[in-house]
């Protein structure tokens, strides 16, 4: 792409501008991670701080600043403490200071003082961090990249050198686990007393080890068994005091991720980095998900050339509804409506969905009961098509 | 070679006594096939006979044997399907023979397909050699076959040969019989040209491709032959021999089993049964030919893609070239829209022929719940036939319904008699004759509507006997019944392609069974979903279609909403393979599905 000053649809006008920098690399590879990650090496790393710098260049935000940054992965906290500064640095120089919140993914293995400290010193605000279980166990059959001390550790050092907002990552779901057990990691992590919890469904993408498994019947697939999973899991949360705010995060008052909220509201977002996706400029595009092929294509001044496609006010207001729904406060129909221009009072999806008890209206808002919300990707599937 | 050291026959058997297997034997020790490439079960060529491991078309054969007079025979086998349904192919294959491999599986014994088909072969004149089959078994009860074959085929037990088509047992002697007691070919000094049609199939570069059996006379590429039946003429491009793949001859002589190419363009001029001669000195009379079969089931088929019609249509007309017992007609359904109304042997027969129109010409089709044929009298004195309920005329102006019924026989251990029994009772049935069998088995001749046997009789049979039990039908005559039309609506549309004719009393049961299976059948909606059966617009059953309990993914971060909608989509393309009815979507498969029994 070359640069052009960004060309807005009305509606996307004023709403928040976040950053999601992937950052592709792993010690090993999970096998369940449908991410793209590759082993690093210092030549990688190198060429990849390279690459950043040159999308950043490509990228012209004109002067427009940032509300929210999230760095993701891959497992951004494997880079140097320097390299993360230079990073960051050649970020805030061109679209400054992120107002709202900056995220960083850390995994317990990685998390080391000197990295921390500089995190914090640079302005991040928030440490997300992928500990996956609380079991010994269930960590070996996830692929174990980390044992129970060296999350507790990691963890005390988070919070020694703190930050305004602490989320753990927890998988359920996992082959053998039976419900008592997740029951007993999610008070494990409530015990931790973080700022936000997320808590994944292990799902099957394909292309993973466990995919692979599945497709040999080495492990199955049971609805029902996940279904219980979830349910256990808003108890949990609801006894420990968090508020679940969409289908897979929980959070303590005002410790929602924005940077995430922002994206489910379709509002925008810059995707840096191979494989990530941007909704920007008029366009919704994704990175190819190779580090050579991201760096030649920057090389030639191109960047997003996957799944692009054009901004149009149908397919937004589709995707807040798609989007929106698996969100607790659900969607401000009357708000939804004015910005698209759109009459949403009278679709019989939505009432059939309040007949159903699947979903409920409060005031101006739709949202999705808890047994609604256990099959919101149907009513997401019922919506495809119907506004874009 | 001289026609005097030609030898035709078929291998005819009960359901698994083992003839496909037998007939590998037979290919191998002759060298007909090498070893190295002969695979089990050779002659079940089509994919569905190998994944069933059914016999479905008969399979004809050429093997080039030296037997011990020192003299060589070529032998024309064809090995025939055991399954009731198909019976019509088997009584085609016997009437191109002179004689008959008649197996007995030594563990099981006489079952009621061994009689029915013993039968067919005697009534077309030919040879029978008994074989008692699979003797390797070590339940193999040799002795009791014997008898069996004495008391109720009336063959004298010294005929018998013993064999294994496993480990090979009597295969020398079955070959050696096959060139001793059957006789050469018949009717070969007939003075014209004389080609029974008992096979044909429609192949996309050559066209139709007619099997015969040359009786007299002799055809060659370039002849100019006459279809007896219609006069249609055509001209000779090509004859073969099967080995058991076609193989191009030069030309076929009497008593040769093989196929021919003409120049016809249009599938149904070839007709099985029909006698082929030559135009230049035509024979006077046609070989007899074969009762015409007439489709016991009924069923509409439709494809799931509307714009997908004229391919069906042709998609039949082949196929139909390759099944003479099928026969289909054009009608429209409200919930379905334009198809045809299919005729078939029976349930099984309807299975094939489905899943071979899905398989073979790549229409996806769903069909409709089967019905027989019943006889109609209304009120003005009208008498008319319908073969789909949707046609049954007004309660009102119905005096009678006739429904067809069969005599079947069925072969029974003499301790599961009285659970038989119980089911011939439940099924509208009654018995009318018991013979003994032998000392453990009885066979009992009854009387059963038609419409009951279709769905699961036999699976239960096969279930009260622990696989003992065994039967055989006709047709028998039609009679009066109380029979009603049950419709059956899905989200409170009558979905028309499930309607059928029940009998009154069994209405309510009926219909809750039938509702209860659909309501499973069809995938969980997001919605709740009502499954009712109604008689004259009265509701007497119903169930719900399971509401999804868990259709919810979770990661969802990062920004990456294209791949999250391409998620969603793939999702959604699953339903459009499906037939939308209302908003429900419905399998395909859900209207075969809910005959069959789980
Ligand atoms: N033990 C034994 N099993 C046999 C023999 N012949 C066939 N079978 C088995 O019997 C089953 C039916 O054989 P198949 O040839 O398909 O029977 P068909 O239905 O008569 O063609 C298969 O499982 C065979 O492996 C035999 O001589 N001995
Ligand atoms: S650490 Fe995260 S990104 Fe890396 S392989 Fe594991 S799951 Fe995937
Ligand atoms: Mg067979």
């Amino acid at each position: 792409m070359s640069k052009s000053k960004p060309k807005q649809a009305s509606s996307e006008q004023e709403t928040p501008l976040g950053l999601y920098l992937h950052v592709p690399f792993c010690s090993t590879s999970c096998d369940f991670c449908g991410f793209y990650q590759i082993q690093s090496d210092r030549k990688g790393i190198l060429s990849y701080i390279d690459g950043v710098k040159r999308e950043l260049e490509l990228v012209d935000a004109g002067n427009r600043k940032l509300d929210t940054m999230f760095w993701g992965g891959g497992t951004p906290g494997l880079l140097p403490a320097a390299d993360m500064l230079k990073v960051g640095a050649a970020i805030t120089d061109e679209l400054g200071m992120p107002s709202q919140e900056w995220t960083v993914e850390m995994a317990p293995s990685s998390v080391k003082r000197d990295k921390l400290e500089a995190l914090k010193e640079a302005g991040v605000t928030r440490i997300s961090m992928g500990i996956q279980s609380l079991n010994e166990r269930l960590l070996d059959a996830l692929g174990r990249q980390h044992s129970l001390k060296q999350i507790h550790k990691a963890y005390d050092l988070i919070r020694e050198v703190g930050f305004h907002s602490v989320n753990v990552d927890l998988i359920f779901a996992i082959p053998t686990q039976t419900e008592e057990e997740w029951r007993a990691d999610v008070r494990g992590a409530l015990a931790l007393e973080p700022d936000h919890l997320s808590t994944y469904c292990l799902t099957f993408e394909e292309d993973t080890a466990l995919f692979i498994k599945l497709q040999q019947g080495k492990v199955s697939i049971d609805p029902d068994r996940e279904a219980r999973f979830y349910t256990a899991m808003w108890e949990e949360a609801q006894r420990g005091g968090f508020e679940q705010y969409e289908i897979s995060n929980y959070a303590r008052p005002g410790h929602a991720c924005l940077h995430n909220v922002n994206t489910w509201k379709m509002a925008q977002w810059i995707g840096v980095g191979p494989s990530a996706s941007s909704q920007w400029a008029g366009t919704r595009h994704t990175n190819t998900p190779d580090l050579k092929d991201w760096l030649a294509g920057l090389e030639r001044g191109e960047r997003g050339l996957v799944d692009r496609v054009v901004l149009n006010d149908g397919l937004l207001l589709e995707d807040s509804l798609i989007f929106g729904l698996r969100m607790n406060e659900g969607v401000d129909l009357a708000q939804l409506g004015q910005r698209f221009g759109r009459d949403l009072t009278q679709i019989a999806l939505f009432d059939q969905l309040v007949e159903e008890g699947q979903a409920e209206r409060v005031g101006p808002s739709l949202r999705l009961t808890p047994k609604g919300r256990m099959v919101a990707d149907a009513v997401g599937e019922a919506l495809l098509g119907s506004f874009g | 070679m001289e026609t005097v050291n030609k030898r035709n026959f078929s291998i005819i058997a009960h359901v698994d006594h083992g003839k496909t297997t037998l007939s590998d034997r037979l290919l191998e020790h002759t060298n007909t096939v090498a070893q190295r490439v002969l695979e089990a079960q050779h002659l079940d060529s089509m994919d569905l006979e190998r994944e069933r491991g059914i016999t479905i078309k008969s399979h004809p054969v050429t093997l080039v044997y030296p037997a011990k007079d020192g003299k060589t025979y070529q032998l024309n086998l064809a090995d025939t399907p055991g399954h009731v349904d198909f019976s019509y192919e088997v009584s085609r294959s016997l009437a191109a023979c002179e004689g008959a491999l008649l197996l007995i599986d030594a563990a099981q014994g006489v079952e009621a397909q061994t009689v029915a088909n013993a039968h067919l072969a005697e009534e077309q004149g030919l040879t029978i050699i008994p074989v008692i089959n699979k003797i390797d078994l070590p339940s193999a009860n040799l002795e009791l076959c014997l008898q069996q074959l004495e008391d109720l085929l009336a063959i004298p037990a010294e005929d018998a040969i013993l064999a294994s088509g496993k480990t090979g047992i009597g295969i020398e002697d079955i070959l050696e019989a096959v060139v001793t007691r059957i006789p050469p070919p018949r009717w070969s000094d007939y003075q014209a040209t004389r080609c029974l049609v008992f096979d044909s199939v429609y192949d996309a570069y050559r066209g139709a491709i007619a099997f015969v059996r040359v009786f007299s006379g002799s055809i060659k590429p370039k002849d100019q032959v006459l279809m007896m039946s219609d006069h249609t003429r055509a001209e000779v491009k090509e004859v073969g021999v099967f080995t058991p793949a076609q193989k191009k001859v030069d030309s076929l002589e009497a008593g040769d089993v093989g196929y021919l190419v003409c120049n016809i363009k249009n599938p149904a001029d070839i007709k099985v049964g029909d006698t082929i001669t030559q135009n230049a000195n035509p024979a006077e009379e046609m070989l007899p030919g074969y009762k015409e079969v007439r489709p016991m089931v009924f069923s509409g088929i439709y494809p799931v893609e509307t714009n997908d019609f004229e391919k069906l249509k042709s998609s039949m007309g082949k196929l139909q070239l390759n099944d003479a017992a099928f026969s289909f007609q054009a009608e429209s359904s409200v919930a379905l829209g334009f198809g045809f109304r299919c005729g078939f042997l029976g349930l099984l027969h309807m299975e094939i022929i489905q899943e071979r129109i899905r398989r073979e010409y790549g229409v996806d089709i769903i069909s409709t719940y089967p019905s027989v044929v019943y006889k109609v009298r209304k009120q003005n004195g009208d008498e008319i036939e319908v073969d789909n309920p949707i046609n049954l005329p007004d309660p009102s102006h119905i005096e009678t319904i006739f429904e067809p019924t069969i005599v079947a026989h069925i072969h029974v251990p003499n301790d599961c008699v009285g659970d038989i029994l119980a089911l011939v009772m439940e099924k509208r049935g009654s018995c009318e004759r018991t013979d003994t069998l032998d000392g453990t088995r009885l066979i009992l001749e009854c009387i059963l509507p038609l419409n009951e046997i279709l769905v699961d009789f036999n699976d239960r049979l096969k279930s009260i006997t622990r696989g003992y039990g065994s039967m055989e039908y006709e047709l028998g005559e039609y009679r009066p019944a109380k029979l009603v039309k049950m419709d059956i609506l899905v989200n409170g549309e009558p979905v028309d392609a499930f309607s059928s004719i029940v009998h009154a009393e069994k209405a309510h049961t009926k219909g809750g069974e039938l509702c209860t299976k659909l309501a499973d059948i069809i995938p969980p909606h997001l919605f709740k979903i009502a499954v009712q059966a109604a008689i004259g617009g009265k509701i007497v059953a119903r169930d719900n279609v399971r509401t999804m309990r868990k259709d919810v993914t979770a990661k969802c971060y990062g920004g990456d909403i294209s791949r999250k909608r391409k998620l969603l989509d793939k999702q959604k393309e699953g339903k459009r393979k499906m037939k939308n009815i209302g908003n429900v979507s419905i399998p395909p498969d859900a209207f075969i599905k809910v005959l069959k029994n789980d």
